[in-house]
């Protein structure tokens, strides 16, 4: 396995090379990818937000947005423009303090849980030993910050939204973690760059989804509920709720609330693309072109090649989920509250355990193929 | 432990049908997304309103008589008929005549009942105003030619569903001489 681009060596040994001490050139390197990531993250948003509505307008005949640009792509720059151009509104009897830190709260694990997602062999900005297990920490982070907005707005609904929130979450990390408990087994590491290795071997066969069938659905449903999406967006139930804890907010606040569920949708799909599709990988490996066309795997341009086709297709399966899950928005109506909890604990959790059971038993009996 | 095995099998048998119910519903969404969307796009594209339509009402100030039969039929006496009586033709003088659709139903009883048809209900709909009392329409704003549709250069026309053949839902793509469903008037009246 040859370790691909390094952009972190090279783009020190530049500045080494210009006289800047090693040390500093370190210093100067570590804030461009994450800089880099918090763009694309971004970028990744406005692109979901306008998934969302083009697709949304499809399945139900509309047009959707069409003057803002072409074919409407600027639309969510503009909702965005509107929501920081809007009044910040404090309700009087609100926390001010927990109000403001709600949101802030709810978007930043989002965004810092982008640290572990890879892109290619380098291409991650940090490859975490616990990586899976720091995602499924910090988006347990989440819930207090969507209790807190709640709370705070000192509104019922926003408060039964946000404990709404908080118990849909912690319900399904349950199953979330069990899922992924499976595929870190099969794997033998919690890093996010050795799980995909581990799918490389066989292509598109070498896959997780394969192996972990069940899995793959658990931790797709569980992801859903805790991107509160609409099968499960009992939280903001707009019918019964008017919007759950985002009923008093306003402006930039509301605006991280809303950027926050689509970083988070599109974060849980590049995952289920990292945990069960093979991340990077194309269907069928690169490597194998190489050796066909006598390529060697350390030309400059093979490599870069390799990155790009690495970033696509990493994009293109994140992507896929993102329309798997708005076509599942217009598909299946809203659980009640009772069936949400009933789903995940007497559904979900124990087909997610047994799941984990079987795994650890096809392990010692198949050690080859469940990665013994 | 068999009662057992029978409840995990039909609980297992009900989650595979709800998997499929799911699995149809998804494919009933994808299949509408291949669809054309049927929205008109108001300003370019307008709907033609039915033959029988009912908006802005027309006046034609030389036939009127000014019976008041209008203002006599309409559910709140709206037609404000000003008249005086000129001893010399022994005959009433219409002087003004106003309707003020801020306020018109447009349930065209006045057009039903006028004697000299000097009333008509036209096609025109688009009324908005910045003011309400500029929708108080005198006869010179009454007796202005409707806006049509099909003349609007702007404008692509749209049949309304009525009007189109058997089976078409969409007015888009639709060639120019495709003949709506069911018999034609004329042809009704042929009979």
């Amino acid at each position: 396995m040859n370790s691909g681009i390094d952009l972190q060596g090279s783009v020190i040994q530049i500045l080494t090379g210009l006289g800047i001490p090693p040390g500093a050139a370190k210093v100067i390197w570590m804030p461009m990818p994450m800089l880099l990531m918090l763009a694309v993250a971004t970028v990744a948003v406005l692109v979901s937000v306008w998934l969302e509505r083009k697709i949304s307008a499809a399945v139900q005949q509309r047009i959707g947005p069409e003057y803002a640009g072409p074919f409407g792509v600027l639309q969510p720059a503009a909702d965005g423009l509107k929501l920081i151009f809007k009044e910040d509104i404090v309700p009087a009897k609100a926390d001010p303090w927990l109000f403001t830190l709600g949101p802030i709260l709810v978007v930043l694990p989002v965004f810092v849980s982008y640290l572990i997602v890879p892109f290619g062999q380098n291409l991650i900005i940090s490859d975490v030993g616990v990586a899976i297990f720091l995602w499924i920490a910090l988006s347990s982070v989440q819930p207090i910050g969507l209790l807190m907005a709640g709370y705070s707005s000192n509104n019922k609904y926003s408060l039964l939204g946000g404990l709404r929130a908080a118990a849909q979450s912690i319900s399904y990390e349950i199953p979330m973690a069990l899922a992924v408990l499976a595929v870190v087994m099969m794997s033998n590491s919690l890093s996010t760059i050795d799980i995909v290795n581990q799918q490389s071997s066989y292509g598109i066969l070498g896959w997780y989804v394969w192996r972990q069938p069940v899995g793959f659905l658990i931790f797709w449903i569980a992801a859903l509920a805790e991107c509160e999406r609409l099968p499960f967006d009992l939280p903001e139930a707009e019918e019964e709720l008017v919007a759950g804890y985002q009923t008093e907010y306003a402006g930039m606040k509301f605006g991280l609330f809303y950027v926050g569920s689509y970083v988070n949708l599109t974060l849980s799909a590049l995952l289920v693309a990292v945990l069960y599709f093979g991340g990077w990988e194309f269907p069928i490996p690169i490597e194998w072109f190489a050796g066909w066309f006598g390529v060697s795997e350390t030309t400059p341009w093979f490599q870069i090649l390799a990155g790009v086709i690495g970033i696509t297709m990493t994009l293109l399966k994140a992507y896929f989920f993102v329309f798997l899950a708005i076509l599942l928005r217009w598909t299946v109506p809203r659980v009640r509250i009772d069936q949400l909890l009933n789903l995940g604990w007497k559904f979900l959790l124990p087909v997610g355990l047994v799941n984990l059971l079987l795994t650890a038993a096809l392990k010692i009996t198949f050690p080859f193929a469940f990665g013994g | 432990m068999l009662k057992f095995l029978k409840q995990v099998s039909d609980y297992t048998k009900e989650t595979v049908q709800a998997a499929k119910y799911i699995g149809q519903g998804l494919s009933v969404t994808f299949d509408h997304m291949r669809r054309r969307p049927v929205t008109v796009q108001y300003p370019y594209e307008k709907l033609i309103p039915s033959e029988r339509y009912r908006g802005r009402i027309h006046f034609e100030f030389d036939k009127c008589i000014s019976c008041e039969v209008c203002v006599r039929v309409c559910p709140i006496n709206l037609p404000v008929v000003d008249w005086e009586f000129d001893k010399e033709t022994k005959k009433k003088k219409l002087k003004h005549y106003s309707i003020d659709f801020g306020v018109c139903i447009f349930c065209a009883n006045c057009v039903e009942y006028c004697p000299t048809n000097c009333l008509s209900a036209t096609e025109e709909y688009e009324l908005a105003a910045y003011d309400r009392h500029e929708l108080n329409y005198d006869s010179v704003a009454m007796g202005r030619l409707p806006y049509k549709v099909t003349d609007d250069p702007m404008v692509t026309p749209m049949r309304e569903l009525a009007y189109l053949p058997k089976g078409v839902i969409d007015p888009h793509d639709l060639p120019a001489d495709a003949r709506r469903a069911g018999k034609r008037p004329e042809e009704i009246a042929e009979q």
